[in-house]
């Protein structure tokens, strides 16, 4: 027999082996579409609060629209939809069928006409979120109408009302979906490597300390092939099933973001060839994800032992891109070194529609390759130690 | 052929094995007999290859188990201590694994399969998994897999341990088979009784040491006694010492 022979025997074992077991499969196939479904949701209902149809044609309901003329007039000027509001608008407010309305008072003609301050009152619903853009909206509308008629009638008077404005504010949003709800996006990367790191646990559990329990570990270990190739046929089925969890994932990821917020913005980003690309720089992390579960599956003296530690085990990773969801940072040589956290990085940068440079993913990969090969050859070793089947 | 020469094995301050010497050869069942905590399984573990011996060496037909390990591994059938199967298996399924990592494939496996599935009669159990299977279903795909690859030495330790009368007559039946055939067999039991009907030879150790070697007449008139259960206990310091040799749980050294 070649090298590969038996390596390939004991991965198609353990991956048949596994494909019958409900827990390897629920954690393979479902648990990844935990993270996509939540983000989903939050993405749905943050984009309703946030955008509320900020690209969409304004519609503002009012209240008297026949009374103030003016403001009527140069509202529709500014391509806004003006409605006429129900009779009760305060009630319609206040059981949420509006976000916002304004009403005019029946005296707004006259005193504009006359060149004098008129009543308009906003009715708004604080304690819904809903209508958080709108009246925002509303109120800039209102703040800028406030501030052009002034103008005019000033500069009637020979004023140029420039000279009264120290500044001119005008803000620039350049993020891809120009949503506010891309924050969400920085959530992504910690999801994925925390799946990443769970995926083929429990696999990683089972033919290790799971094998040692069951005593099947020393009638295998007596069969005439290389520990190292026993190791490797183990390690490439619980390779596998990371993979998997992981494509999973990304698919669901990118159905979630197609559902939630259509095909603008989070879904184009999520391209095929964009999660090739995750697929082909987060390698070596799988690699080195799946050695450290063998390493904590191998030396933990017992299956319970091992989940707990596996369990926890993905958070560590996790946890600096979690962090970088609230403090983001600009990406640097130094961090392009550091395995999970470079990954989270990377994957963060091409969510975001930004350039990858080639350099900080060649560091990347050899750092995290570097490592799991370590720790590749430190999980050979203790399949070499009697302690292996016996327990310490 | 199995050549056991000054085999010693400590576990921190307690020494398993104190330089033991046997030969098991071919075309014979050579019996390793000794009570409970006698060196027995530690000793099987080293000729099997997943123990390290401290000193002395075992040669499984001209092979060293430390430094041919593979060249031994591929000559030896074992039915070890630990016995454990995959529930998710069936029993064909655990065989063919075996057997493929033996090297065995296509129609030359799938055919030993089913002589062994003759054999040891799986016929109602062989296609379902292994989860939930009786002690005697068990010890049968675990035979099975043992011999699937037609080793030269086969290794049983303890193989009737925990079945009934008929399963355990079916296991030495197997045993006659495979020693018929010219092959060697090392048996390792504690019960005097069962070693005296199958064994050709019978290698009793005690406190890590060999107690005797010989046949089932030898130890007898070695002991002066016709009584198997007392040449046993004469030659383990059993009578000598007073205490009786312990038929409860095992302790596995």
């Amino acid at each position: 027999m070649n090298m590969w022979a038996p390596v390939s025997i004991i991965f198609f074992k353990e991956v048949l082996d596994n494909a019958r077991d409900r827990r390897s499969l629920l954690i393979a196939l479902i648990y990844p579409l935990l993270g996509p479904i939540l983000l989903g949701l939050m993405l749905s209902a943050v984009g309703k609060v946030t955008v509320g149809g900020a690209d969409q044609d304004l519609t503002i309901h009012v209240k008297g629209i026949e009374h103030g003329n003016l403001l009527v007039d140069w509202l529709t000027n500014k391509g806004v939809k003006v409605v006429e509001a129900p009779e009760d608008p305060k009630a319609a407010v206040r059981n949420g069928d509006l976000d916002v309305v304004v009403v005019v008072a029946p005296e707004f003609n006259d005193l504009a006409k006359a060149e004098k301050t008129a009543p308009v009152t906003v009715i708004i619903n604080s304690s819904r979120l809903n209508g958080l853009v709108l009246v925002n909206q509303v109120v800039t509308l209102l703040g800028t109408f406030n501030t052009e008629v002034w103008g005019e009638r000033i500069a009637r008077r020979g004023v140029d009302f420039r000279s009264l404005q120290p500044i001119a504010i005008d803000s620039l949003n350049v993020t891809s979906g120009a949503h506010i709800a891309d924050i969400l996006l920085f959530m992504v990367p910690p999801l994925f490597v925390f799946n990443l790191f769970m995926g083929g646990a429990y696999l990683s559990i089972d033919t290790t300390s799971g094998e040692r329990e069951r005593g099947s570990l020393e009638p295998l270990l007596i069969n005439p092939i290389e520990r190292s190739a026993l190791v490797a046929g183990k390690f490439l089925a619980a390779l596998f099933y990371t993979g998997i969890a992981i494509v999973v994932q990304l698919l669901a990821f990118k159905i979630a973001f197609y559902l939630s917020s259509g095909s603008s913005g989070f879904s184009q980003s999520l391209s095929l060839f964009n999660m090739a690309a995750i697929l082909i720089i987060t390698m070596p992390l799988m690699i080195a994800a799946v050695s450290v579960q063998f390493i904590i599956a191998t030396v933990t003296r017992s299956f319970k032992e091992a989940q707990t530690y596996l369990g926890l085990l993905p958070l560590v990773p996790a946890l600096p891109g979690m962090i970088l969801v609230f403090a983001p940072v600009k990406i640097s040589i130094w961090m392009t070194l550091i395995p999970a956290y470079s990954q989270t990085l990377l994957f963060g940068q091409l969510l975001r529609g930004e350039a990858l440079s080639p350099l900080h993913i060649a560091l990347s990969m050899t750092s995290t390759l570097a490592l799991a090969a370590a720790l590749f050859l430190i999980t050979i070793r203790l399949y070499e130690r009697e302690e292996l089947i016996f327990g310490s | 052929m199995i050549d056991v020469h000054k085999l010693t094995k400590t576990f921190q301050s307690v020494t398993a094995l104190g330089g033991i010497n046997f030969v098991a050869r071919d075309g014979e069942v050579t019996g390793l007999i000794g009570p409970n905590g006698a060196g027995k399984t530690t000793a099987l573990r080293i000729i099997y290859t997943v123990m390290q011996p401290n000193g002395g060496t075992v040669h499984v037909d001209g092979f060293n188990t430390v430094d041919d390990r593979l060249n031994v591994q591929q000559r030896i059938g074992v039915l070890p201590d630990g016995r454990g199967l995959y529930p998710r298996l069936t029993a064909r399924e655990h065989i063919r694994y075996y057997g493929r990592l033996h090297g065995l494939k296509g129609t030359a496996l799938e055919n030993r399969i089913e002589q062994l599935n003759a054999d040891l009669s799986m016929a109602d159990f062989i296609d379902r998994r292994a989860k939930g299977f009786s002690k005697g279903q068990t010890r049968k795909i675990t035979l099975a897999r043992a011999l699937v690859h037609e080793p030269q030495n086969l290794l049983l330790d303890e193989p009737t341990n925990g079945l009934d009368i008929s399963s355990s007559r079916a296991v030495h039946r197997l045993i006659r088979d495979v020693r018929d055939q010219g092959r060697c067999v090392l048996f390792c039991s504690h019960i005097m009784s069962e070693v005296a009907s199958i064994c050709d030879r019978i290698v009793v150790i005690s406190g890590g040491l060999i107690a005797a070697d010989g046949t089932v007449q030898e130890l007898m008139s070695q002991t002066g006694s016709d009584n198997l259960d007392d040449v046993f206990l004469r030659l383990t310091g059993g009578l000598t010492g007073g205490a009786t040799a312990s038929t409860g749980e095992e302790g596995r050294v």
